[in-house]
């Protein structure tokens, strides 16, 4: 059994000219086991593979006013001032329009090219931003796993061990990429993403920094598994790590991944323009990186501050202008790049809101939401049914689909999971959602 | 009781107390502090002599430039509604995103302000647990000038929070209700009876006093109509209680019947011994470690129960306590970017770093002040390292010491355009010098490396590091002895140091 530490540390040897002449990487590897040598020429994750970009828009997105039932009196009843007329709605089918503030999506629709999955949730919901966030990162409604659903995929299906398996751009690594073995990688920007040091015997220093920054030997587990300490988990990292362990494991990740993804990031200019939203700048670069040819299966980005408690309007139809120019610029980039089969993107949030608006033309936090399916792999229009606004739950939509059907689906039928049990604890019932 | 530490100490302990309960210091400040003692390092610790205003306040912050400033916005909004009259729709709407605009830019310089005048305050105090006991407040009460968007209230809570550092916590639970800044970031400014807004007792219950799994949503719900009638005065900048607005019926919470206030049900809420056990719980987990033996926490719940809410107390017998010093929690902890960043100056003796270092190197790691991401306040530990932060503090680290030579240069055109990293490069800092390396590693003792490395250890790390990072450090030091050791030689080693996973922790 090959560990994960093995492997890192081989295909630093494989790629030590990066890392320039290995003296004390030569001194350090000298134990190593002598098979390490032959996985650093396996095949992690194939470059043609398919590619699932996950969005999170985070603080709980109101799905009825993105997703807009028009032709419910009850759902004009419930919101008089929020509620969107039919006239600014961009008309789906005789019952839901879109609103009005994503053109673009608005003629993927038309294409067939976009998805909208109605009423996902899951049993039991919780209100509670950090606990369902949690849920849906985890695919666990009872909150206790340590490891996420990505992570998971990354441990099940991706051989190797290469940690640009899965990206995220995000300050914090998601819940959603926890892992025993394999948690991907976070960067922000490519161009700092490399240690920057003093000039002269440049060689020297790279050798000296490489050799503090990879983990001990003797404090190896026996499997490349977990350390017997408590902590993690909800993090991103690997569960049960102790602090100076998952410090030395970032390290090694971060040497590992830093000069390929650097490369990579500045190969490719795109000449479609981005908005200048954090959102935007994130997919632009997550672009490039597909141009730049990454092995990555998962890259992960959010898009925040869809908690909208208070005078909501103008502020959630702002939002989703954001979020549909984005995907406008990035879809036509894939286009351009003739990888936009090759992309699927999916979007989630926490919870959608209640149905009643509430004293400060606002919603609180709600239950089942809808969500986006994006891509030419994707098999357009409205999946799952549109949740009843009379038969509630506290004042809730009940939700008509589990989000764990979504996951599952698109693990197996287009991330190529040989299984879904092993990464979501049980067998859904699969969608119509791709081809 | 916690059982107590031995009288005598070392000095890696008083190292270790001045990290945990503050920010660490130089090799000099650590010798004075181990020399007190360790009940006199905590009493001096818990009863600081520098006076609460004894820092420079902001001048926008004065209470009546404060006033002032009120007044003004609202008169000149009365001209701009009375000119808005005059003209096509069209254009009064361009008048009022302009008007909108001025205010907001002014609000982002006095935000970007705010953050600076903190952590300036935080480099410079003589009271260094206090203001740490104002991060663990702001964190605990999350609050987010990024949507509470006036930067005077945000001021306002932080002085709230260092005036309470030590004091109670219900009582600081009280006047978090009637703080301006919360009302506006959880919206229950706007609540009414009509129609009740859940989310201030919703995070009230879930995140600053009970936990998830010691309330109902019917709890919630009924707590909702009692805090109805709080409003906040735009004028006036405070939150009085309005009993017209408020719900005057019965409510239900924890099983009693009443018709509760807001207040009446903050007081409910500390009846119940989960919020002494929640409190306690978290101030170990921030000052010592993560998932304390339930030992612990339930010695320390009753203590802060029997000493009525005050935390003072408590944080003494947990620097006081033998498991604080316990070796398996001495250089465990992860630092948080603003530890990173106050130690990492502290110990390069730097009083006075570059203008907006702080701001972008805190807002490229992942903790800007006043900014914490959502109502639960930052993640801690492990979550504020990741593959991107952990390089990211290397490089700062290059850039402060000068060890990564000249940045900017390395940098090409292209990557300069990174807004974030260009404000750390800017052309004022660009004449950043460094620090002061003649008296952080004297020329004297320069000539043996083993005596070198072995002082930047106990300045950087106080403590022994493992045995393979101490030959890497001399062994690299040799290697770059050379003829002489020159200021740029130690810059390149302290960077090497520093960019380790070890020196990550504290």
């Amino acid at each position: 059994m090959k560990t994960r530490r093995d492997f890192l540390r081989s295909t630093v040897l494989g790629a030590s000219a990066t890392w320039t002449v290995p003296m004390f990487i030569e001194r350090t590897f000298g134990q190593l086991h002598e098979g390490a040598r032959d996985l650093a020429t396996q095949p992690t994750t194939g470059k043609d593979d398919t590619i699932m970009v996950v969005l999170q828009l985070a603080g709980g997105n109101d799905g009825l006013n993105t997703l807009v039932p028009y032709a419910d009196d009850i759902y004009h009843r419930s919101r008089p001032h929020i509620a969107k007329k039919e006239k600014d709605l961009i008309k789906l089918s005789d019952h839901v329009g879109l609103n009005s503030a994503m053109p673009f999506l608005g003629s993927l629709f038309k294409e067939g090219d976009l998805g909208i999955v109605q009423g996902v949730g899951y049993p039991n919901p919780n209100r509670s931003h950090f606990v369902s966030t949690s849920i849906w990162e985890t695919a666990d409604p009872t909150n206790h796993s340590p490891t996420g659903w990505l992570g998971r995929y990354f441990d099940n299906a991706c051989p190797g061990a290469d940690p640009t398996v899965g990206i995220s751009f995000n300050k914090t690594q998601p819940e959603a990429f926890g892992a025993l073995k394999n948690p991907g990688v976070c960067l922000n920007s490519p161009e700092l993403y490399r240690w920057i040091h003093g000039g002269g015997e440049k060689a020297q220093a790279e050798e000296f920094f490489a050799d503090l920054n990879q983990p001990d030997d003797e404090d190896e587990p026996a499997d490349g598994g977990s350390i017997a300490m408590p902590g993690g988990g909800k993090t991103g990292g690997i569960a049960g790590e102790g602090n100076l362990a998952f410090l030395e494991r970032v390290a090694m990740d971060a040497r590992v991944s830093s000069k390929t993804i650097l490369d990579l990031a500045s190969k490719h200019k795109t000449r479609v323009r981005y908005d200048g939203t954090p959102l935007a700048r994130n997919l632009n670069l997550v672009a490039r990186m597909i141009a730049g040819g990454m092995p990555t299966r998962v890259y992960y980005v959010s898009h925040g501050g869809f908690d909208t408690h208070n005078q909501q309007l103008n502020s959630h139809d702002r939002l989703l202008g954001q979020l549909d120019s984005a995907l406008k610029s990035f879809f036509t980039d894939l286009k351009e790049q003739g990888n936009d089969k090759r992309v699927v993107l999916m979007t989630f949030s926490e919870f959608g809101r209640r149905v009643s608006e509430n004293a400060s033309a606002g919603t609180d936090h709600g239950k089942a939401s809808c969500l986006f399916l994006a891509g030419p792999g994707i098999k357009g229009g409205l999946h799952g049914t549109h949740p009843s606004l009379t038969d509630l739950s506290e004042g809730d939509i009940k939700h008509t689909t589990d989000f764990r059907q979504v996951y599952g689906t698109l693990l197996t039928d287009w991330l190529k999971a040989p299984r879904m049990k092993p990464i979501l604890g049980a067998d859904y019932a699969k969608m119509g959602i791709i081809g | 009781m916690l059982q107590k530490a031995d009288h005598s100490w070392t000095i890696f302990e008083a190292a270790h107390l001045l990290n945990r309960a503050g920010f660490g210091g130089g090799p000099s400040e650590i010798k004075t502090f181990h020399a007190l003692g360790r009940e006199k390092a905590v009493d001096s610790l818990l009863t600081p002599l520098e006076a609460l205003d004894s820092f420079p306040v902001l001048p926008w912050t004065n209470a009546e430039r404060v006033q002032a400033d009120r007044r003004n916005y609202t008169e000149q909004r009365n001209v701009m509604h009375e000119a808005m009259r005059e003209l096509t729709p069209p254009d009064a709407q361009e008048m009022k995103r302009q008007f909108v605009k001025k205010f907001q830019k002014e609000n982002r310089l006095r935000s970007l302000q705010a953050q600076e005048w903190w952590f300036k305050r935080m480099l410079t105090t003589q009271a260094p647990l206090r203001e740490k006991m104002t991060l663990f407040w702001h964190d605990h009460f999350a609050t987010s000038s990024q949507k509470v968007k006036q930067p005077v209230l945000m001021v306002r809570q932080n002085e709230l929070f260092r005036r309470c550092a030590f004091g109670s916590f219900r009582d600081l639970t009280q006047a978090i209700l009637l703080d301006p800044a919360m009302s506006l970031y959880l919206d229950a400014q706007g609540s009414k009876k009509e129609m009740p807004n859940e989310n201030f007792p919703r995070e009230l219950m879930e995140l600053f006093t009970l936990g998830e799994g010691h309330y109902t949503e019917q709890d919630i719900r009924e707590a909702a109509r009692a805090f109805t009638g709080y409003q906040l005065s735009a004028i006036k900048g405070q939150v009085t209680f309005r009993p017209r607005q408020w719900d005057s019926s019965d409510k239900t919470i924890f099983g009693k019947t009443a018709p509760f206030t807001g207040k009446e049900v903050v007081d409910l809420i500390f009846t119940q011994k989960q919020a002494a056990r929640l409190m306690a719980q978290k101030l170990w987990e921030f000052f010592v470690t993560e998932n304390p033996a339930a030992t612990i926490v339930e010695s320390l719940t009753t203590s802060l129960q029997q000493h009525d809410f005050q935390v003072g107390p408590l944080l003494r017998e947990i620097f006081l306590s033998k498991e604080f010093y316990a070796e398996n929690s001495i250089r465990s902890q992860i630092k948080a970017p603003v530890q990173f960043l106050l130690t990492l100056l502290k110990q390069l003796e730097i009083t006075d770093p570059p203008a907006g270092f702080a701001i972008t190197a805190g807002h490229q790691l992942g903790q800007v002040l006043f900014a914490p991401p959502n109502v639960a306040g930052w993640d801690w530990g492990q979550a504020w390292i990741n593959t991107n932060t952990l390089l990211t503090r290397y490089n700062l680290a290059g850039f402060l010491t000068n060890g990564a030579g000249n940045i900017r240069q390395k940098l090409t055109k292209e990557q300069r355009k990174n807004p974030a990293m260009d404000r750390i490069l800017d052309e004022k800092n660009q004449v950043w010098t460094g620090p002061n390396y003649e008296e952080i590693a004297p020329r004297a003792l320069r000539e043996n490396p083993t005596e070198l490395v072995d002082l930047l250890i106990f300045r950087f790390f106080q403590a022994p590091v493992t045995p393979k990072a101490r030959k890497a450090f001399i062994e690299y030091a040799k290697s770059k002895k050379g003829v002489i050791f020159t200021n740029k030689e130690i810059a390149e080693l302290c960077h090497l140091m520093l960019s380790t996973p070890y020196y990550q922790l504290t």
